[in-house]
């Protein structure tokens, strides 16, 4: 059995943040994922938001670890080799809302939000043309970013496999027991050891503190759906656009994704712990609450409907350790968990090294950033399909991805082998066809690469095979 | 670099006609085609019933793609690269420069004028806003088609059908013979959409039960599709909720509507046209931008390949006598206009140039037991064509001898 010094549990952004951090600090780290990539969870299905920090209340951790994480975030997403779109967020209101944005503006510099300001009508207007045309006054938060979530979770995961840590995908840990001052976790059919156990498993995570022993959270689940819009409507909003938030969280906003689309949601909808189904409720309800904010969208450009999951513990994150024990857990990390993961990251390592953790000495290994043909220059693109003729073959024709890139996916860091895997690596079946013309093509190059029937190719793993398998 | 006088972008039925008009007014051409082999979509439609009107004979797609590639091979005027992807078309001084990657490298063309015959592609469950889980087994119907017929693979075991289009009848009976069993067929509209050969030969034939007013509401199953939950709808085509049940199901096959694949123009700001999701064109096929033609699907879906074929060829020959310095400039450009009956026309503008002839294709707003269809210039009646009856889903085409055109050109539908 692989003896490790910390074992994290759960593949989000809170995990690969940890992850990273500690195989950077040449800790012995293992991850343990109960789906078939990274990044399955709340982390792939959020607004993908780098937040400023206005809006925790201060002295909470919430409040403490945003500030931090968005602190990290550009250098993070530099030294990682992904995008961060420092465009900065506003929120939107009409006068009757001055007295709540300025309470705003208030919390933020007692956070510690550097550059906050009040927008008014004019300026609002030229930065921003598609506002509702009763929006009169803005926040804008010039701090906020917007990344991409899932894209930074994997890269995180990587940056930490290329540091010497081992991330297990499809471990779903089912039993943790101590065995004198180590842990043995299990998945039924393998086993780790590890000196510390480090709970990041986002809405399951009750169920891992439950073998353990340590305690349970009242939590509730609350799933946010998303309108997906076509790179055409690019532009419709050139930052983040929130409403003024209200008790039930920062309301649906209207977007710009990093990669050009154009993203309207979320609903805040109380729901079981795995339910990200869409609803046409949902969607109604986006219809009606995104028109607070901005003009009409083209809905006629939707191409995608999807839905997340956050877990909610309370009104603040919960981050602490089973006493006397090395048992760490992180329950509720809601909004604005992706922003503060770097920062829970950076905490959770500290109190691990004074409880203990053995660190070496490591010489940091840079992550090698995809190449993507669409960042290349025409000098260079010639140059690399002249090299390697699969970067001149489109497979995907709406994102324009290449043989090429999806190879280069399938052998990235992690070895993706699903579908949803290669498509948040390099975006095919991204775009406005959504695959309807490259998943044959797709499938092909994944099953000769991998090896395996093109039968057995799933969209995302466990049963999800796009092909039916004995033809009749 | 290479030259050329018209290129055309896309190999399928309207970009093999178009490269032959080219050729027949004595101008070259390339096409440049995406995929390993020239003929398009036609390569998985193996079904019959392609070229009635253009060769009098009922052929498979790929056969009918086959008359064009043999009409085309030994024409010296035409030339044909395979795997080559446009990525840019940029307006030059005088033509165009074309950009588009390849296994051997980035191409760069020049030329003078530029087709486009990129056809359409498939609504997905997201344009439609299909709600539920995200599971596999949801295909659109043409990529289900690309799957069985090209692929030699089986895509599921139960399946449903929504949207009553020719694609997802045709792929209703596709589906029957490979085994799959078929559920249902579900159309939120009260009529299907398809052709009456294929409601007859493809669903009526195979006992297919087609479900009319009726939608398909949200899906479920979390890793593959378990079943999906239908509903009638009202008069306003809203779901009755309270009349939603579940249909189990591994597979849904989604036909509801196709899409001109055009984006690649949408930085030359040419005037769109919200009734075909194009842009408008002429009577030669040519766009506001001089020397841009669109032909096929990219321009307007067509229910048949015939009428792609001829238009491509039609924009082929204005391309090749734009490229040659024939087609004449000067004449006055005018709307065709049209009643409440039409839908729009395709092209949007004719030249009152007096010379030759323009073919018109439109759409009626829906189905009509029996019509005469009228063409008036200055008053007077230029075309009538009378139809024992036309329906919302099949192109009609009125042929227009532009020399009897005074001032301008109105399209009436009289309902008898």
């Amino acid at each position: 059995m692989e003896k490790y010094g910390v074992a994290i549990i759960g593949a989000g952004i809170v995990g690969a943040s940890l992850f990273s951090e500690l195989a950077r600090k040449g800790v012995k780290v293992v991850m343990l994922e109960k789906s078939a990539d990274v990044s399955d969870g709340s982390t792939k299905a959020n607004s993908g938001i780098v937040h400023a920090g206005y809006d925790p209340i201060p002295g909470t951790l919430k409040a403490k670890f945003n500030i931090r994480g968005s602190q990290i975030y550009p250098s993070m997403c530099q030294r990682l080799g992904v995008g961060i779109c420092q465009c900065g967020t506003l929120v939107v209101a009409n006068e009757s809302g001055r007295e709540a944005l300025e309470q705003l503006l208030h919390r933020g510099i007692e956070n510690g939000v550097s550059g906050l300001r009040i927008i008014e009508r004019e300026e609002l207007h030229e930065m921003e043309p598609n506002l509702a045309d009763n929006i009169d006054i803005a926040l804008f938060a010039p701090t906020g970013a917007v990344i991409s979530p899932y894209l930074v979770c994997i890269a995180l995961a990587e940056e930490g496999v290329v540091n010497g840590g081992v991330a297990k995908l499809n471990f779903e840990v089912n039993r943790i027991e101590k065995v004198n001052d180590s842990y043995i976790l299990g998945n039924g059919t393998e086993q780790v050891e590890a000196d510390f156990v480090i709970n990041c498993a986002g809405v399951n995570a009750n169920t891992i503190n439950a073998m353990v022993g340590a305690p349970t959270f009242d939590t509730h689940y609350v799933k946010g759906e998303y309108l997906l819009l076509d790179k055409s409507q690019n532009g419709f909003v050139n930052r983040p656009i929130f409403p003024l938030p209200t008790k039930a969280g920062k309301g649906i906003l209207a977007t710009p994704t990093l990669h050009g689309n154009i993203m309207l949601g979320p609903t805040a909808i109380p729901c079981e712990p795995n339910d990200t189904t869409v609803d046409a409720e949902g969607i109604a309800i986006i219809k009606e609450k995104i028109k607070l904010s901005v003009k009409e969208p083209n809905y006629k450009k939707v191409i995608k409907l999807f839905a997340g999951v956050r877990v909610v513990s309370g009104d603040d994150f919960v981050i602490d350790k089973l006493p006397n024990s090395h048992f760490y857990y992180t329950v509720g990390i809601c909004s604005p968990g992706l922003t503060a993961a770097p920062a829970i990251a950076e905490y959770l390592c500290e109190k691990l090294v004074a409880d203990g953790m053995e660190v070496s000495v490591h010489k940091f290994v840079p992550r090698t950033p995809y190449v993507t043909t669409n960042d290349l220059s025409k000098k260079q693109l010639k140059e690399l399909i002249k090299k390697d003729a699969s970067f001149g073959k489109i497979v995907c024709r709406c994102e324009k991805i290449t043989e090429g890139e999806v190879v280069e996916a399938l052998n990235s860091p992690l070895h993706p082998t699903t579908v949803d895997g290669i498509k948040r690596r390099m975006r095919p079946t991204m775009g406005r066809c959504q695959g309807g013309f490259c998943l044959p093509k797709l499938i092909k190059i994944m099953s000769r690469e991998l090896d395996v029937p093109e039968e057995e190719i799933t969209l995302h793993g466990n049963k999800s095979e796009i092909l039916a398998k004995d033809k009749d | 670099m290479i030259c050329t006088q018209v290129l055309i972008i896309g190999g399928g039925p309207g970009g093999l006609a178009a490269a032959h008009g080219v050729a027949s007014v004595g101008a070259n051409c390339l096409i440049l085609e995406r995929d390993n082999r020239l003929g398009g979509i036609l390569n998985q439609c193996i079904h019959n019933g392609f070229g009635l009107h253009r060769f009098n004979e009922e052929l498979t797609g790929p056969e009918y793609a086959h008359r064009w590639i043999d009409i085309i091979s030994t024409n010296p005027h035409i030339n044909a690269k395979l795997n080559c992807f446009v990525t840019e078309i940029q307006r030059t001084q005088d033509g165009f420069l074309t950009t588009a990657m390849s296994a051997d490298g980035l191409l760069e063309v020049e030329s003078k004028a530029v087709i486009l015959t990129t056809g359409c592609r498939e609504r997905a469950a997201g344009s439609i806003l299909l709600g539920g889980t995200r599971p596999s087994g949801i295909y659109t119907a043409g990529c289900a088609q690309k799957f069985i017929n090209i692929e030699g693979k089986s895509v599921g075991k139960k399946a449903a059908i929504l949207g009553s289009g020719d694609i997802g009848l045709i792929m209703a009976r596709r589906l029957i013979c490979e085994g799959t069993e078929v559920v249902g067929i579900y159309e939120i509209m009260p009529a299907s959409g398809g052709l009456a050969r294929n409601i007859t030969q493809c669903v009526r034939d195979f006992n297919i039960p087609l479900h009319l007013s009726t939608t398909v509401t949200r899906v479920a199953g979390r890793d593959r599709l378990e079943g999906i939950f239908v509903a009638p709808v009202n008069e306003k085509l809203q779901p009755v909720y309270e009349l939603e049940k579940f249909v189990p199901c591994d597979t849904l096959l989604l036909s509801v509507g196709l899409l001109p694949e055009n984006e690649i123009l949408s930085k030359f700001g040419l005037e769109w046209t919200p009734a075909t999701n194009s842009f408008a064109v002429d009577e030669f096929f040519m766009t506001d931008c001089e020397g841009l033609f669109l032909a096929g699907n990219v321009l307007h879906v067509n229910d048949l390949v015939d009428n792609v074929s001829s238009e491509g060829e039609f924009a082929g020959t204005s391309a090749g006598r734009y490229a040659l310095g024939e087609l004449s400039k000067g004449a006055e450009r005018v709307e065709i206009g049209h009643d409440e009956h039409i839908k729009y026309t395709a092209p949007k503008y004719i030249h009152l140039d007096h010379e030759g002839t323009a073919q018109i294709s439109f759409r009626v707003s829906k189905n009509y037991k029996k019509v005469i269809i009228k063409a008036f210039s200055g008053g007077k009646e230029v075309s009538r064509k009378p139809c024992p009856a036309v329906t919302a889903g099949e192109m009609q085409t009125l042929i227009i001898d532009k020399s009897k055109l005074i001032d301008g050109l109105y399209l009436e539908v009289e309902v008898l």
